[in-house]
């Protein structure tokens, strides 16, 4: 109970983020003021200067608190499927229950078809339709698997949200997770908004993605395998029937 | 033991060696062949890979059994302070490192907290430091290198050491230079404690990160290259935490209390 609130007392971005919020709602204030112009006049100059200025305001008021609303949004998500994950590892249920409970969040929460797209990289447009269809499904089940694998590690963890911050279109909210004898270790999940709802399409765990360290495991699996996206598919079948 | 059951080790040290270890170049028609090769940058790829092999080896037999016995024998309270102690021991190569960088901060915190864990601590086995507000980090000279702007080079995976590259193996080598500790008297007693602590810090360390390594060895289709890419991805993001590490150089519990918080905002 003491750890999270002696981490943020520690962030150094604290100051900055209380001041950016500030903008981001100075802003939104700011909104309305070029719609009310459009509704009382009528003549086409005056109409080209409020669309200007309507325009002025998608770019000054507009952009940074969608994307503010964009990394609140992010952040509460995180919040709630973090606080899902926790109650789960640590609820009373049985070990299958538990399996089963993760694999609804994570069917519901993160975007196993993108993520799965991400790891292949320029081997998926190699791959035939069916190919990428059966990998795409044993790339789901290896995920489930793996992260299933780890709850009896995971018992006792607890959470502490930290800051968000945009990064290349999506979001980045970072968190402290500490497990029971472990040191707190920074995770950050990367949250994208594009299809309206947010989706968890990376875990960045101390600097290490693990997007980017499967894709690079695939890629040298595929490197000494002739490319061959096949091998590939095989490899991971045997994974998926092998008992972890 | 006949010396002659070590022929295979010394064999395939000097096949490793006598390789040459280059990879083989990527089809030059292949611009996705030729952009992961860049982007691997592992031109001793299999050199390394026999390194990797006979590291693998040793820490099956050896270093992870201790670990694991370390781990099981030794209570977590007792571990923890064992951890705290090793770490107490290498301030003044973390503190020497921390002026190079040129972080005033950060070497007031390795500092103060070499004083205030190696008395009111006793010799470092209680963290006292970090609940006076001077928190602890980790760094070393291959991290200096990387601020005063040196590439890492192509990636090494060392006997022993593990993975790597020439900017951190030279300063793995310089911090054993820069260590007190190294030129502390000549004696049974301290040899014999030099070693145990070398010794000691690899089982903690290498206990830290038992059941991870477990999972990766087990998950990865190419564990090699997954170790790779891990060990890459965690050392650039220590690095990049290093540089923008641009707290204040008063702590917060120095300044006077004031209205407004400007007088915290970092410069």
């Amino acid at each position: 109970m003491v750890r999270p609130a002696r981490a943020h007392n520690l962030d150094p971005g604290d100051a900055m983020k209380a001041a950016s919020a500030g903008t981001s709602k100075a802003a939104t204030m700011l909104l309305p003021a070029p719609t009310e112009p459009k509704s009382m006049l009528t003549r086409r100059a005056l109409l080209a200067a409020a669309t200007a200025m309507s325009f002025v305001g998608i770019v000054m008021g507009v952009m940074p608190s969608a994307r503010a609303q964009g990394a609140d949004a992010a952040t509460s998500f995180v919040d709630a499927t973090g606080k899902a994950l926790v109650a789960t590892v640590n609820g009373n249920g049985s070990a299958d229950q538990k399996k089963q409970a993760l694999r609804t969040i994570i069917d519901r929460d993160v975007d196993v078809p993108e993520i799965a797209r991400f790891c292949l990289g320029r081997f998926w447009r190699l791959a035939t339709p069916q190919q990428q269809q059966d990998y795409t499904l044993l790339f789901h089940q290896v995920l489930v698997n793996n992260i299933t694998g780890k709850i009896g590690d995971y018992k006792g963890v607890v959470f502490a949200l930290g800051h968000s911050s945009p990064r290349a279109g999506d979001v980045a909210v970072g968190t402290v997770v500490t497990r029971p004898g472990n040191e707190p270790s920074r995770v950050d999940w990367l949250v994208a908004m594009a299809s309206g709802a947010p989706k968890i399409i990376d875990i960045i765990a101390e600097g290490t993605s693990l997007r980017l360290t499967q894709r690079d495991d695939y890629s040298a699996f595929l490197s000494r395998n002739n490319n061959n996206v096949q091998a590939l598919i095989d490899a991971m079948r045997r994974q998926t029937v092998q008992p972890s | 033991m006949r010396w002659f059951k070590l022929l295979p080790i010394v064999g395939a040290f000097s096949v490793a060696i006598g390789l040459g270890g280059c990879a083989t170049p990527p089809n030059p028609n292949d611009p996705g062949a030729v952009a992961d090769a860049r982007e691997t940058n592992d031109p001793l790829e299999p050199t390394n890979r026999v390194f990797y092999a006979i590291n693998d080896g040793i820490d099956t037999v050896l270093l992870r059994p201790v670990a694991v016995a370390y781990r099981y024998i030794v209570p977590q309270t007792v571990r923890t302070h064992v951890h705290q102690v090793l770490s107490n021991i290498d301030s003044p190569i973390l503190l020497a490192n921390d002026m190079m960088q040129g972080n005033p901060r950060r070497a007031g915190d390795t500092l103060m907290r070499f004083i205030v864990n190696s008395t009111l601590g006793v010799a470092g086995v209680f963290d006292v430091a970090t609940d006076f507000g001077y928190p602890a980090h980790d760094t070393d000279f291959g991290i200096t290198l990387a601020l005063w702007g040196l590439p890492s080079g192509p990636f090494l995976f060392l006997p022993i050491l593990g993975p790597s590259n020439p900017r951190d193996a030279t300063g793995f080598g310089v911090d054993i230079a820069i260590d007190p500790f190294t030129y502390v008297g000549k004696g049974t007693v301290v040899t014999a404690l030099d070693y145990s602590r070398f010794g000691l810090a690899a089982v903690d360390a290498r206990a830290a990160v038992l059941g991870d390594l477990d999972k990766i060895k087990q998950q990865a289709l190419d564990p090699y290259a997954t170790f790779r890419s891990l060990s890459r991805q965690h050392r650039d993001s220590v690095i990049m935490d290093t540089r923008e590490d641009t707290r204040a150089t008063v702590p917060a519990w120095f300044a006077r209390p004031a209205p407004t918080t400007s007088t915290q905002a970092t410069p």
